[in-house]
């Protein structure tokens, strides 16, 4: 089946869900008065933002600055949590019982134990430490927790090369950095492409949790919309509709990449 | 130019009994020289190439290659593989890059050469192994022949002094087996000193200065082709070539 056949499907499938919960709804007689007219200027208005700043233009509203903050979160936390992960994954393999125990406990601890606590940990304990501000504690902690995955994820890539091909470059001269760098990893994130975007398509939804540390992002700023309008349902279906479209681009640029990089296959 | 003494080397394999691959293993091996190996599987003669540039370790004795002790701690393990060339069973050519990026990569990666230079190195040796047509072609476009002789051209591209090949036909389509071989005679007919562990008898006479036969990790035999093919003294020798000829 080509793609735009079945992207078509996926489209026409959610239409049909989203208009029978709508009209579930309105058979039920729940008394709710939806305000869709309200969404737009929560993403985009005309007019003063405020009296410190009454200039008439085109101004974000607050969906749309949550919008792209958790955007920034997200790029930046996928960004350190490739660094870290690939560096971890690589002390995994390590001969040097030091470096493969530190890696390991890293993972472990924090696979196991729950984002949102690694979040209050970093922020209020870390961050007041540091003096961090909630975008870098929170950046810091989705990194932090993304590298561990990744980690894992990274070196059963490496593992997943044929060790020839390790023998090969030491054989040539080559150093163990350099036989990575130039041969093993390229193949390893070859093959780690698919896990690694569900990875990072969890990690903008995980992103959502930094709201707990007032930091302003999509999830948050929904909320406040909310407890400003009380339009909960028109506002969430709205804020997942914005997830949505990040972690779909997501999905869309992988394939794209994967399909790019098939040409020596 | 390669001086082998009293080599041990012991595996453990997953079920943790011990392997003996070499067993107080000594040879020397002349510039120059065409040294072949045979043997029947699991006498240690890859593990012999594989302590040569130290892809496996040995556990004791000493190999000294062009004057250099490579187990010493101070010896650069790098540039002593500079200088030994491997091709190996299974070719281990880099499937992400082009026939002519995996001749030149060490090149510009290790020797630092610019991409010309590189180029032009790469250049003469596809050449020279008759596959310069497929310069910008993907290894998995190759036939297993060409394959090989890409990864003989990769081996060569760094210069070495001496050429290891591991089983290189092994791999192949009989008829196949043929282009690779020719590859490697020319060599050997210019002089170049390589080991090469092989089941080809043919070019064992053809080629070989001497020709070694293993058995268990120690040497039983070893003199010319043409000792080997009319008057072969060990019964384990009789028996083997018996078997494969």
């Amino acid at each position: 089946m080509t793609f735009s056949k079945r992207s078509l499907i996926t489209l026409v499938i959610l239409a049909i869900i989203t208009t029978a919960t709508y009209y579930f709804f309105a058979r039920r007689g729940i008394t709710y008065i939806w305000h869709w007219e309200r969404i737009p200027e929560m993403l985009f208005y005309h007019g003063p933002k405020s009296a410190d700043d009454p200039v008439v233009r085109l101004r974000m509203g607050i969906l749309m600055i949550g919008f792209v903050l958790t955007l920034k979160i997200s790029i930046a936390s996928t960004f350190f949590g490739i660094i870290i992960g690939t560096v971890v994954g690589i002390a995994r393999l390590s001969n040097e019982p030091m470096t493969k125990g530190l890696s390991l406990a890293y993972v472990e601890v924090i696979r196991n134990t729950p984002l949102l606590v690694q979040i209050y940990i970093i922020y209020f304990f870390v961050g007041s430490m540091l003096r961090l501000s909630a975008f870098a504690a929170g950046t810091a902690a989705l990194s932090i927790f993304a590298g561990a995955y990744v980690a894992e994820i990274v070196r059963a890539g490496i593992q997943s090369i044929h060790k020839g091909q390790m023998e090969a470059s030491r054989s040539l001269g080559m150093t163990y950095a350099q036989a990575m760098r130039y041969i093993i990893l390229p193949q390893a994130f070859k093959r780690i492409i698919p896990p690694l975007a569900g990875q990072f398509i969890s990690l903008i939804k995980d992103s959502s949790l930094v709201s707990v540390i007032a930091l302003a992002d999509l999830m948050f700023q929904g909320q406040q919309a909310v407890a400003r309008t009380y339009h909960a349902f028109e506002i969430y279906f709205t804020v997942a509709f914005l997830y949505l479209v990040m972690t779909f681009t997501l999905s869309m640029a992988t394939q794209y990449i994967e399909k790019r990089l098939a040409i020596s296959d | 130019m390669i001086k082998a003494r009293n080599i041990y080397k012991t595996f453990k394999t997953t079920d943790r009994r011990e392997v003996k691959a070499l067993v107080n293993f000594s040879t020397d091996i002349k510039k120059g020289e065409v040294v072949v190996i045979i043997g029947p599987s699991g006498s240690g003669k890859s593990t012999f190439l594989r302590c040569l540039n130290r892809l496996d370790e040995i556990d004791s004795g000493e190999i000294i290659i062009d004057g250099v002790n490579i187990n010493d701690k101070k010896a650069n393990i790098n540039k002593i593989r500079e200088e030994i060339g491997m091709v190996f069973q299974l070719f281990n050519l880099f499937p992400h890059k082009t026939v002519f990026e995996n001749v030149a990569l060490a090149l510009i990666v290790v020797r630092k050469k610019s991409k010309e230079e590189a180029l032009e190195i790469a250049r003469g040796l596809l050449n020279k192994v008759g596959i310069l047509e497929k310069e910008n072609v993907y290894p998995a476009q190759l036939s297993g022949g060409q394959q090989q002789r890409v990864a003989i051209a990769r081996a060569l591209a760094m210069h070495p002094k001496i050429m290891m090949f591991d089983e290189a036909t092994s791999a192949l389509d009989p008829e196949m087996i043929g282009e690779v071989l020719e590859v490697m005679k020319t060599l050997a007919r210019e002089g170049m000193t390589m080991v090469v562990v092989t089941h080809e008898m043919g070019f064992a006479r053809e080629v070989s200065d001497r020709v070694v036969f293993m058995d268990e990790g120690q040497i039983v035999e070893e003199g010319t082709a043409e000792h080997f093919f009319t008057n072969p003294i060990h019964e384990r020798t009789k028996l083997f070539l018996s078997q494969i000829l």
